[in-house]
């Protein structure tokens, strides 16, 4: 994959810009992205983009992205170069003045359908000197299930739309025809093309404003620009990465299951190798594409080695100079990273990209342990569709939720709880008194998940958990795009994991069945009841080693209750006066219990996993003890053993954990 | 007894406190500047005091404070509680989930005001449509109540989901805190902000509820002061919505100080600039850390409901619509590792403050800038303090001039041109973005440095005049003499355009202009001074963002306003769609209470010319030799007087260069009118 393109400059290049012009500019394309931005939160409809899942970019004439929205989508960040490149290689010299471009394909950079990309070539007399381009993720797109979203294709078919690069505004006229067989093939067809609408003046207003810039300091010094701003980057990253360690290192993470293989973690694998200024990744070794949509195009995958590597540069700015520093072996076509035509991907958000992206904060956090973090919350999205029965004409409802959570044990300091996934940390979730007007759907309950939070000397953040009971609807059928119910949200450095998600539904009238991390359109019906919890972030460092006075002061806020307290830290914390917060630790206990759990834990791990499971069936150990203390994953709905997974995540437990509790006992001893 | 004349105006900062005092008689304006003080009080009576004000003279005394900023950033704050609905106690916890800084996973959200050990949820609910689902269990409310007795909590925030449908709730676990607990404060999220989204309308709760105390303790003790040292009139507060209010409604409604500080430049601009004939200005309040930018637009501040103190805390009652960066006088010149010339958001801030200030600062700064450029002389506040030229020349010689090669006034200009271009594009954030061309807006400058930079400011934006007023540094306090009683009430109306019955708006709208007159009636505002605007929050169906449309008289039809909103559409998107469906959200009343305002003098003209005081070089552009330029003193300049470029205009708070090419004239209420 070509990713590299250095021809434009290397670190050692001089610029011909004088430093203050070279800064004026940068900050001036800057204003443009987010100009961008502030039209399309202003004009949307999509939900889904107005809760800022949407991106704006300005790109160079050679489509390479030369500033990238200050608050866009992670996931979008690194794909909207590739998309701008599709429209040149599609168009090439048939792109003139007044001629603007949409395209939604993931198997040409994008991610998946949901997220249609406008593109305007930006004209300096007859000359294209770049292209504007906003991405947003329309609330439908067609397909086989309402919002796009079908956890069961197997192929795009199924899954919605597809366009090539295709031109929507010719010369300037704009193409109703073409534009009414795009939003005829979605379900909310005068949203989409008010959504396209503010999309295609958000593109405008980018051209207006670099237009300006182009009377003020003359072509030439901004078509400059534009490949200094990117060179300025590249070198930039290049400084900082000579500064780190030479070496590689490797790392596995696990989506849950692939139906078509029965049970067992599919593994993505992300080698990393610093060599001198350059960072190489390699996801070789990554498992065959799953019989589920949570798939990842080359596209998807780059953006999450992207999104990884910039949470350890927070300060640098996004472009394509940032991108050449990276050098990027996807492995062979067909695996779960790098999936081809026609394998459904949609559902990548919640698969491979979060795996890809926490694998590479493990890496970071060996090359740079001042800013280490545990594994962090993937997205997850829950979806409510049906007919509303408050309507005279049984309106179709969409509920449409997603949830924050945590994020993972940081060095010196706590995870972040109840926060928006990495995927996008500007993605804003719904309030549930917009969501009541709109859906026969009433919450229950939005509030943070008690013991969520992965266990550690540095404790993950909390996730939180959300559920409902449906109303008056019919003919209403519930799907949930999602993972880790098995390969469960980890720590690193002896911290522990949080807890599996998954979805539990309440019949009217009768008993909690869990339902797992992903299933399509289940009916369901009044007096219903759900809910489900978000991850917690894993946790960072020994639990053990965490001071007692953070957990009494967790247990004061019920961020952990008094028993995980014990189990989980082998603290033992006694209520004096709830109602006054009043709670005391008893320290002699403390020492003692930690001494026990310290001189057994390293043996729960090899206990025989059947006979925990039976333990677990027989209500003597519970959900978090398994995952926790006895490294053993279960079907959470049947209590059966789940013994190829089982394995798999012992040795994660193994490799994550025990090395680092080893270290603390030689210490403690 | 002589007839009360003179009204007071103090804008307290977190650095100065600024008196601003009007004679109605003589129509003249005194000004006093004075150190905060730790208790504001100090420093407010104190420059009364300083100022020769005998209180009994005064007719009205109104006052900006930072006092409610500043304790929800410092969060010196005192405990408060939440009483919330089963299941929801973590509302303002998860907030919507969002970060400030995307990429850096070590920069968190700052915690919610009120812990979540103090957040107690009692059994009750309300449906989207304000049916009661699950009636108040009381007798858990007892509980609460006596739950938080025995923790000795005075300040509460009941925050109930859908409590905008039906406050009936609320209200009844309020009367039960008020009997079980007599004395607390009880803040009910639908009487603070009565609009749907609940982590908006709770955050904004929980910022009244902490603030409470603590805003009411300080302004009743100030009317206190006041009043018996002879002030016979209301304390005027002024709010983040531009308008003041009593200690009455301070009360109620504390949260709307939290942004009391900023509001007051903004409407000092709005009004000068009116003076001066122009219906569009910008305001530019730059001051040594920080610059405010505020927008006026046919003679309207803009107003947002969607701003905060601390991210992801929203306070979503009106507030004056100010862009704050981080560029002042005292921000930090640097070179990035890849050579780049930044410029802030780092400041030197007071202390050790600039280079050459002569207090240890090393790093050269935008004031530094100016003193080399000479575009700033070599003393302040009239000698009360002299700048370090050589230390400014080192600053900059070492950290800017040297590593990229050029000589010092090449790189204090390179300093001042990177400064400038980020103000410039803050202001185009504000303007372009929202659909207006600044060349049609005057530019007020104002702020101890903002004067500095107008000129060059005004022409990186293509502005043609810039207006310095007389007293830059005074010019916010000016601006709480300059406002009215305001209350601005809104509630939730639902519905599409070509649905809705106008009878049933113009209902509404008179349940909402009631609740004003009652305000107002309480706060001893007679009713031929009472005035009540409209205004239709209205969208496009399955839009998110909703656009305010004023309207008055009788409502027969919505057509008129519909139309309205297509034009306001398309002038601030830039497009419109008729054949889309338009929807009413929210219908908006501003209760205004007319306050009397200073007649601001005017001079004629004089026909003397302006003599300088002396000249010194000063170096306008980038690559031109210093000129010899005389420098005038403000206080000597009269109405009608004209000044060519190349000019220095100092007086005791700022300065303001005239570079060739641009000349300024006095006009008739002593701005100087800067044609660039």
């Amino acid at each position: 994959m070509d990713t590299q393109s250095p021809a434009s400059g290397g670190p050692g290049r001089a610029y011909s810009l004088d430093p203050v012009t070279l800064e004026v500019l940068k900050n001036s394309f800057s204003t443009i992205v987010d100009q961008m931005a502030e039209q399309i939160l202003r004009t949307c409809h999509s939900f889904v983009m107005y809760a800022r899942d949407f991106s704006s970019a300005l790109c160079d004439h050679e489509g390479n992205t030369v500033m990238q929205g200050s608050a866009d989508i992670a996931v979008h960040v690194g794909t909207l170069h590739f998309t701008a490149k599709a429209v040149i290689e599609a168009f090439g010299d048939d792109i003139g003045p007044g001629d603007v471009f949409a395209v939604n394909d993931p198997y040409l950079g994008g991610t998946h359908f949901c997220d249609v990309r406008i593109v305007r070539p930006i004209f300096a007399g007859s000359e294209i000197i770049g292209y504007s381009q906003s991405n947003g993720h329309w609330a439908d797109i067609g397909g086989s299930v309402p919002g796009s979203f079908d956890v069961n294709a197997k192929e795009h078919f199924g899954e919605g739309l597809r366009l090539p690069p295709i031109r929507i505004v010719h010369r300037g006229r704009y193409c109703g025809d073409v534009v009414r067989m795009i939003v005829s093939n979605t379900r909310a067809p005068e949203a989409a093309e008010g959504d396209l609408h503010a999309q295609l003046e958000a593109t405008r207003i980018a051209e207006i404003e670099l237009l300006r810039l182009v009377a003020k300091y003359g072509r030439e010094t901004v078509v400059t620009a534009m490949q200094e701003v990117q060179d300025y980057v590249e070198r930039l990253t290049r400084q900082r990465v000579a500064e780190m360690p030479d070496g590689t290192w490797e790392t596995i993470d696990f989506l849950d299951y692939d139906p078509a293989n029965g049970e067992g973690l599919v593994p993505v694998k992300v080698r990393m190798t610093i060599a001198g200024d350059r960072i190489r990744y390699d996801l070789s070794g990554s498992a065959e594409a799953v019989a589920t949509f949570l798939n990842g195009t080359f596209g998807s995958s780059f953006s999450g080695l992207v999104t990884g590597t910039k949470m350890f540069f927070p300060d640098l700015p996004l472009n394509s100079g940032f991108y050449r520093v990276l050098d990027v072996e996807l492995g062979p076509p067909g695996t779960v990273v790098n999936a081809q035509w026609p394998t459904a991907v949609t559902g990548f958000c919640s698969g491979s990209y979060g795996k890809v992206v926490n694998a590479v904060f493990e890496l970071w956090s060996h090359v740079q342990p001042q800013r280490a973090m545990a594994c962090c919350v993937d997205i997850e999205y829950l979806l409510v569709g049906g007919r509303d029965r408050r309507t005279p004409d049984g309106d179709v409802f969409m509920w449409y939720d997603w949830m924050v959570g945590g994020w993972g044990g940081r060095n010196g300091k706590d995870g972040s709880s109840a926060t928006s996934a990495v995927f996008g940390v500007g993605e804003a979730v719904q309030p549930l008194e917009g969501q009541e007007r709109l859906c026969p759907v009433v919450t229950t309950e939005h509030q943070i998940a008690t013991d969520s939070g992965g266990p550690g000397r540095f404790r993950g953040g909390c996730g939180v958990r959300k559920g409902g009971v449906l109303t008056a609807m019919r003919g209403t059928v519930m799907s949930y795009c999602c993972d880790r119910a098995r390969s469960i949200t980890w720590g690193i450095q002896g911290g522990l994991p949080s807890i599996p998600h998954g979805v539990w539904l309440t019949r009217a009238g009768g008993e909690p069945r869990y339902m797992g991390a992903i299933f399509s359109n289940v009916p369901v019906g009044e007096g219903d009841r759900f809910t489900r919890p978000s991850a917690g972030g894993g946790g960072l460092g020994d639990p053990l080693e965490r001071d007692p006075a953070a957990v009494l002061e967790d247990v004061i806020d019920e961020y952990v209750s008094v028993g995980r307290a014990r189990r989980d830290y082998g603290v033992i914390v006694r209520e004096i006066d709830r109602e006054l917060d009043l709670f005391e630790v008893d320290m002699e206990a403390t020492r003692s219990e930690r001494r026990r759990i310290r001189a057994e834990r390293i043996g729960w791990l090899s206990e025989d996993p059947e006979g925990v499971a039976g333990r677990f069936r027989s209500g003597e150990l519970d959900v978090l003890d398994l995952v926790r203390q006895f490294g053993v994953i279960l079907d959470w709905g049947t209590g059966q053993l789940l013994p190829q997974t089982t394995a798999q995540y012992r040795e994660m437990l193994q490799r994550r954990a025990v090395p680092a509790w080893l270290a603390t006992e030689g210490g403690a001893a | 007894m002589t007839v009360a004349s003179i009204r007071v105006a103090v804008d307290v900062g977190g650095t100065f406190t600024d008196i601003c005092i009007f004679d109605d008689r003589s129509g003249t304006i005194s000004v006093e500047k004075l150190p905060s003080s730790a208790d504001p009080i100090e420093a407010v009576l104190q420059g009364v005091e300083k100022a020769g004000v005998d209180l009994h003279d005064v007719a009205l005394f109104s006052h900006g404070t930072t006092v409610a900023t500043n304790a929800l950033i410092t969060r010196r704050l005192p405990r408060a509680a939440m009483v919330t609905t089963r299941g929801f106690r973590d509302i303002i916890e998860i907030r919507r989930g969002t970060k400030e800084d995307l990429w850096d996973a070590y920069k968190d959200v700052a915690p919610p005001y009120i812990r979540r050990r103090d957040r107690i949820e009692v059994t009750e609910r309300v449906d989207y449509d304000g049916a009661v689902l699950t009636a108040l269990d009381e007798d858990e409310a007892r509980r609460v109540a006596g739950v938080l007795r025995r923790k000795g909590i005075e300040t509460i925030a009941v925050c109930f989901i859908n409590a905008h449908a039906n406050p009936a709730n609320e209200r009844r676990m309020r009367d039960i805190l008020a009997a079980e607990l007599p004395g607390a404060r009880v803040s009910c999220s639908s009487e603070v902000l009565p609009e749907i989204f609940e982590h908006e309308r709770f955050s904004t709760a929980a910022a009244n509820a902490v603030l409470a105390p603590l805003v009411s303790g300080y302004v009743n003790r100030l009317g206190d002061r006041l009043k018996s040292s002879g002030y016979d009139g209301d304390l005027l507060i002024l709010h983040s919505g531009g308008g003041v209010m009593t200690p009455k409604t301070v009360e109620k409604m504390a949260v709307r100080l939290a942004a009391s500080g900023i509001a007051a430049g903004a409407i000092a601009s709005r009004h000068i600039a009116g003076l001066a004939g122009f219906s569009n200005a910008i305001g530019l309040d730059m001051g040594g850390t920080s610059t405010d930018i505020s927008l006026v637009a046919d003679g309207v501040l803009r107003t947002t409901k969607e701003w905060f103190v601390e991210y992801g805390y929203p306070i979503c009652l009106p507030s004056i619509e100010v862009l704050t960066i981080g560029a002042g006088g005292g921000s930090l010149a640097w070179l990035d590792e890849a050579g780049g010339l930044r410029n802030g958001p780092q400041s030197a801030g007071a202390n050790p403050g600039p280079a050459a200030y002569g207090r240890g600062g090393t790093a050269p700064t935008n004031t530094d800038a100016n003193l080399v450029l000479g575009r700033l002389g070599g003393e302040l506040i009239s000698g009360a303090m002299t700048l370090d030229r050589d230390a400014a020349d080192r600053a900059i010689g070492g950290h800017v001039a040297t590593p990229l090669g050029l000589t010092v006034p090449a790189a204090a200009n390179a300093i001042l041109r990177v400064a400038n271009a980020n103000m410039a594009d803050a202001v185009r954030l504000i303007s372009i973005r929202r659909g207006y061309d600044p060349r049609e807006f005057v530019l007020v400058v104002f702020g101890g440095a903002g004067p500095l930079h107008g000129v060059d400011l005004a022409r990186e934006l293509s502005i043609p005049t810039v207006l310095v007023p007389p007293h830059p540094g005074i010019t916010s306090a000016l601006g709480c003499l300059l406002v009215d009683i305001q209350h601005d009430l809104s509630t939730m109306f639902l519905g599409r355009a070509d649905a809705v019955d106008p009878a049933d708006v113009a209902a509404e709208f008179e349940k909402l202009e009631e609740e004003g007159h009652r305000r107002l009636a309480a706060e001893g505002v007679a009713p031929q001074d009472m005035q009540l605007l409209r205004h239709i929050d209205m969208r496009y169906v399955g839009q998110w963002r909703s656009m305010s449309i004023a309207t008055s008289g009788r409502l027969s039809d919505l057509g008129g306003i519909v139309e309205q909103f297509h034009a306001a559409h398309a002038r601030e998107h830039n497009f419109r769609r008729d054949g889309a469906k338009v929807e009413v959200y929210r219908l908006n009343v501003t209760a205004i209470g007319t306050v009397p305002k200073p007649d601001l003098p005017e001079h004629a003209p004089v026909t003397a010319s302006p003599a300088p005081t002396g000249t010194r070089p000063v170096w306008f552009q980038d690559g031109s030799a210093a000129i010899a330029t005389p420098v005038f003193d403000r206080a000597s300049l009269a109405a009608g007087m004209v000044i060519a470029g190349p000019a220095i205009i100092e007086q005791l708070d700022s300065t303001t260069p005239i570079p060739p090419g641009a000349t300024a004239e006095v006009d008739a209420w002593l701005n100087l009118r800067i044609t660039v």
